[in-house]
């Protein structure tokens, strides 16, 4: 039903990110704003979109199978496992890979703010996050398009480290994406990416309409340590 | 980048110093800049094509399926290309993950491309896949080890020359090329990889690639993948006049993009041509092609060549050095300045910093000098009773992260300065060597062996001569040793020494003279001073310095090592570069200068009125308005602030406190560090002996956080507000260090942090280090990704009493419960703070710690518990 995305990139155009989500990375809770701190986020926030050069690049393959082992897709030689992947891809014929990085001008900048400037460092970080999440938003939108384009159905973005899908998929999971060579996205030996303010993650194409378009926090991994629930609220907003 | 000065200079006289191993004329021609290589096309789309899946590892199949390898070559090889590039661009120890060994991999590689017939077998070498420190964990050494392996097999399976390709990182770059320089005698191709806004993924530009590699020794230097050949041609353009070396060029065909679904490169092989036919006509020689090519592409090329003679190039003969992000060139005429502020020698709180490894200030300092209008930064760590190689790789890797300025490397060690060149993603200017056999002898070979610039100190076994003769004759055998040794004219900079001139009114003659004639008799060097010396023994130095200054510009000075905040020196540079001519219809003096004069009003800031036009005039009614109401207020005895006090005193302005102390309380808990100075200073010039340091610390400081750490424990307080809070009061605390009573504000106990090994996320210990410092602790940072040995070293060799460990990453925690493991059976004095996101309490003790830390204001209530 669909084409099949080969490996394709793209600069994004991003010019804002939401206040509130940088305010909540920063972990606030309503408490009265001083104008400075006001301005100074505003301020780091538009500094952050300057440097920032947001990229993707995304690819589509088809499931070949699907089973206890996990995922196993066709021309390719990442390996989905844990239970929990495989549950969320039970009827998709097909999944849309992507990755995004705002690029090292990013880590550079932090660097550069961890050596003078530690609150700054911290803002800076915080709109960072939302800045790479909206990147992610931008290429979910275009594996969605992709699916509708062919009358199809997608689920909820899933990532590496979510849930028991192991973050040691990361290395197979770029090279899907050839991200090394289109984007720079590097991996460590601990399967960390640097740039760090990047995000790799999939959308099942499904034939019939998914139940709902976000994660929860059931099968988060990091659902122990979660400081955001107890304030009553989610990381997905 | 201004304008260059250049001169005809191909074929390529220095690098022929380096002899490489070339397999025949028509290769030695090429590598002389006067023939033409074809290259081959792409090899990973083609084995796409062929139905490889992504993630595979292509290099093994020049183990499993020869054949088809061999026919991928043999097919480049019959469209033309006299070059097969081999399947191991991916082949190091690390990506090939055990499946084969380098070894193997390379003889089966290079088996596989002499079978298709080509002239020549390039060996690949491509990324390792991952980053270098300090933006990532490889080491340089360990990168230099995998691309070494690499080398080793490549010469020993009969390889004729080395492409190094794809590269988007020039430390990474220079890693593989010393790598190859060092452990095979074949020739080099090196190609870096850029984007649409002409930097590469980690930010260097064409320049700074060319200049850079070409001066480390490469053979050829270009540029490869990412763009289309239309895109690529201006990009490699900018390297045509920096590259001592032939040029290469090898383009996709075009970008990936998506079309009605599908994937497509959308370069056709005409079009494709019809670009690379313009890359030829301005001087690159050595073309191919890259992702998305095929050997279509390569017919067309190859017909570009019938009959084409090479193109010649203008080379810049400019004075140029480069950091791994920008190139600072000084065309012949031009003046330059090199920062001078980072030398201990006579600074205390420098020394201080370089002793104690907290390098903040060294970092504050490369900043105001870069600021001020610095074009490279000299860095000297010379203290004897530090480790000054260990300090100054350390102290280089940091400036990185503050300033894009290159660096000269300035010791007299060349041990250090070979640690630091080495690893310097650029190319540095050393200082120095100067005319002692034995230290030529020395610093020389690693000047030429890593293509930087040279500082030549005018003096010898005799001692600096007192003439300018004299000086001449020395100068003139260190050139000579420069030449015979292949450094390039232009990278050569002699520093005529100046003395200072209350011992020997004549010294300022001999060293203007000197330099007259080091400039007119040999020719293509630079001249360098050091120019402070000059003053010394005299009241209001930079005067003298400054009239020193100009007149060694008007005697052929280059470049000029003094503290570019000095506003008085800075403005004998400006205005230089006006009467020089460098500085082009004074445009960049117009725009700094405009409405300044030497009259007192100006210096106090009044503004300067503008009546010639009617909006001028309108303004300028509006200013004098302003002024005089300020000025009825002041008559009417109206204060303009709420001041402390009525006296001479500093003038602090706070919401409510109405002593000191309560407005300290006030800022710190607002957030506020701008006012915090002057009311620490109000208490500290109190006439009350028990109002000293101590009793700020103790009574104000330290209570005003208390009560902000009780603030964001209740939550009436986020992480920003905590911070702003720590800042303010840090502005008190660093008053209180530099006050004449310094010296009675007792440590509070020394703590060690780091991220663990493996970690890079740094964020959260850095907040935790600002909040402990500013508690009055004495806090060692030994960053991310930090080895638990070493960890475990520092915490011995300092007999740290409390270390905080913190990891973000379930795959980090065990390299946390291997340092605490560490440091329970070599400190076992040691108590162990952990944080981080993946951690609880319960985790916290499964990995041995002794508390755990929800956040930075847990650590320091921690801290306080611990060392009180």
């Amino acid at each position: 039903m669909t084409h099949g995305l080969r490996i394709a990139r793209e600069a994004l155009s991003i010019d804002s990110v939401s206040r509130s989500e940088v305010l909540r990375y920063l972990g606030y809770q309503g408490q009265p704003l001083s104008p400075e701190l006001d301005r100074r986020i505003d301020d780091t926030v538009a500094r952050c979109i300057a440097i920032a050069q947001p990229r993707m690049s995304l690819a589509s393959y088809a499931l070949r199978e699907i089973g206890e082992q996990g995922v196993a897709l066709e021309s390719c030689t990442l390996r989905l496992t844990g239970h929990d992947i495989v549950e969320h891809l039970a009827d998709a014929c097909e999944v849309v890979l992507f990755a995004t990085t705002l690029g090292v001008g990013i880590d550079r900048e932090l660097r550069r703010l961890s050596l003078t400037d530690t609150l700054e460092q911290v803002i800076f970080d915080a709109a960072a996050t939302a800045l790479v999440e909206r990147a992610a938003d931008a290429a979910e939108a275009q594996a969605r398009a992709y699916a509708a384009a062919a009358g199809a159905f997608t689920s909820w973005r899933f990532s590496p480290g979510y849930g028991d899908l192991p973050l040691d998929v990361q290395g197979d999971f770029l090279a899907a994406l050839d991200a090394t060579r289109q984007l720079g996205i590097t991996l460590t030996p601990s399967s960390l990416m640097v740039p760090t303010k990047s995000v790799t993650a999939l959308v099942g194409i499904h034939p019939t309409v998914q139940p709902g378009l976000v994660s929860s926090c059931s099968i988060c991994s990091l659902s122990d340590f979660c400081t955001i629930r107890q304030t009553g609220r989610t990381c997905r907003g | 980048m201004d304008s260059i000065s250049v001169a005809t200079i191909t074929p390529f006289g220095h690098q022929a110093l380096r002899t490489p191993r070339v397999r025949d004329e028509h290769l030695a021609r090429v590598l002389a800049g006067k023939d033409f290589l074809l290259f081959d096309g792409a090899m990973g789309t083609q084995l796409q094509a062929r139905g490889l899946a992504a993630g595979e590892i292509p290099e093994l199949l020049c183990l499993t399926n020869p054949q088809e390898i061999t026919e991928i070559h043999a097919a480049y090889v019959a469209a033309g290309s006299e070059v097969v590039t081999t399947n191991t661009f991916g082949a190091n120890r690390t990506k090939l993950a055990g499946h084969a060994t380098v070894d193997e991999i390379f003889a089966a590689a290079i088996g596989c491309a002499r079978a298709s017939g080509a002239r020549y077998v390039a060996a690949d070498i491509g990324p390792t896949g991952a980053l270098l420190q300090p933006m990532g964990t490889l080491s340089f050494d360990d990168a230099y080890e995998l691309f070494a392996e690499q080398v080793r097999a490549a010469d020993a399976a009969g390889a004729d020359l080395f492409i190094i390709e794809t590269m988007a990182d020039l430390a990474e770059a220079k890693a593989a090329l010393l790598a190859a320089k060092e452990n095979s005698d074949l020739p080099i191709f090196v190609t870096m990889t850029f984007d649409e806004d002409g930097r590469t993924f980690l930010g260097t530009t064409p320049e700074v690639a060319a200049a850079t590699l070409s001066a480390l020794g490469a053979d050829v230097v270009g540029i490869n993948c990412s763009l289309g050949p239309a895109d690529v041609a201006p990009l490699v353009k900018r390297m045509m006049a920096w590259a001592s070396c032939p040029v290469m060029a090898q383009a996709n065909a075009g970008l990936p993009h998506v079309h009605d679904g599908q994937t497509l490169y959308s370069i056709k092989p005409g079009e494709y041509c019809e670009a690379v036919k313009g890359m030829l006509d301005f001087g690159v020689t050595i073309i191919g092609g890259c992702c998305g090519t095929s050997p279509d592409f390569i017919a067309g090329e190859k017909a570009l060549l019938v009959g084409r003679e090479v193109a010649a190039r203008r080379l810049s003969t400019d004075f140029a050095v480069t950091s791994a992000q920008q190139l600072v060139n000084i065309p012949a005429g031009h003046v330059g300045v090199i920062g001078e502020r980072i030398n201990p020698t006579g600074k205390k709180r420098l020394k201080e910093a370089l002793r104690s490894g907290n390098h903040d200030y060294v970092m504050g300092e490369a900043i105001s000098q870069t600021d001020a209008g610095a074009q490279i930064l000299d860095v000297n760590a010379g203290l004897p009773e530090i480790d000054e190689r260990a300090t100054l790789v350390r102290l280089i890797s940091e400036l990185q992260g503050v300033t894009t300025l290159p660096l000269q490397i300035d010791s007299s060690d060349p041990a250090a300065i070979e640690a630091a060149v080495r690893l310097y993603p650029g190319k540095p200017i050393i200082n120095s060597t100067n005319g002692k056999q034995e230290v030529l002898d020395a610093v020389l070979p690693i000047a030429k062996h890593y293509g930087c610039a040279i500082v030549c100190l005018t003096l010898d076994e005799q001692g600096i001569p007192a003439t300018a003769e004299g000086r001449l004759a020395v100068a003139r055998r260190i050139v000579s040793a420069c030449d015979e040794i292949g450094i390039p004219r232009q990278d050569v900079v002699i520093d005529c020494l100046a003395m200072a001139v209350s011992t020997d009114q004549s010294a300022p003659h001999a060293i203007l003279e000197a330099i007259r004639l080091v400039k007119r008799e040999l020719s293509g060097v630079r001249c360098v001073l050091g120019v402070s010396n000059i003053s010394f023994g005299l009241p209001f130095r930079p005067l003298v310095n400054a009239t020193f200054l100009s007149a060694a510009f008007a005697a052929g000075l280059d470049l000029a090592i003094v503290n570019p905040m000095n506003e008085r020196l800075m403005d004998v540079v400006n205005s230089w570069r006006v009467l020089s001519g460098e500085d082009e219809s004074a445009q960049a003096y117009v725009s700094a200068y405009a409405g300044r004069s030497d009259a007192p009003s100006a210096a106090t800031g009044a503004p300067a009125f503008d009546t010639t036009t009617s909006e001028g005039i309108a303004k300028t009614l509006g200013s004098m308005a302003d002024t005089l109401q300020q000025i009825a207020s002041r008559v009417a005895g109206a204060p303009l602030q709420q001041t402390a006090s009525q006296d001479a005193k500093p003038q602090v302005s706070a919401p409510d406190g109405n002593t000191p102390e309560g407005q300290i309380r006030d800022l710190v808990l607002a957030g506020r560090k701008g006012p915090v100075p002057d009311a620490v200073r109000l208490i500290l010039a109190d006439t009350d002996p028990a109002h000293d340091s101590m009793y700020v610390i103790n009574e104000v400081l330290i209570p005003a956080l208390d009560e902000v750490g009780a603030r964001f424990e209740k939550g009436t307080f986020f992480l920003p507000q905590l911070m702003a809070s720590a800042e303010a009061a840090k502005a008190g605390f660093t008053v209180l260090r530099e006050s004449a009573s310094a010296s009675d504000v007792p440590s509070k106990g020394k703590i060690a942090l780091a991220t663990v090994k493996g970690d890079i996320h740094d964020i959260g210990k850095n907040i935790v280090r600002m909040l402990l410092e500013n508690y009055g602790y004495d806090v060692i940072d030994l960053g991310r990704d930090v080895d638990p040995q070493a960890f475990t070293d520092v915490v011995v060799e300092h007999h740290i009493e409390l270390a905080g460990l913190s990891a973000l990453m379930t795959t980090t925690v065990p390299a946390m419960a291997e340092t605490i493991e560490l440091l329970h059976d070599q400190a076992p004095w040691c108590k162990v703070i952990v944080g981080g996101a993946v951690l609880n309490p319960e985790y916290a003790e499964m990995v041995g710690a002794d508390f755990y830390a929800k956040d930075a204001n847990e650590s320091a209530r921690i801290a306080a518990e611990v060392l009180g």
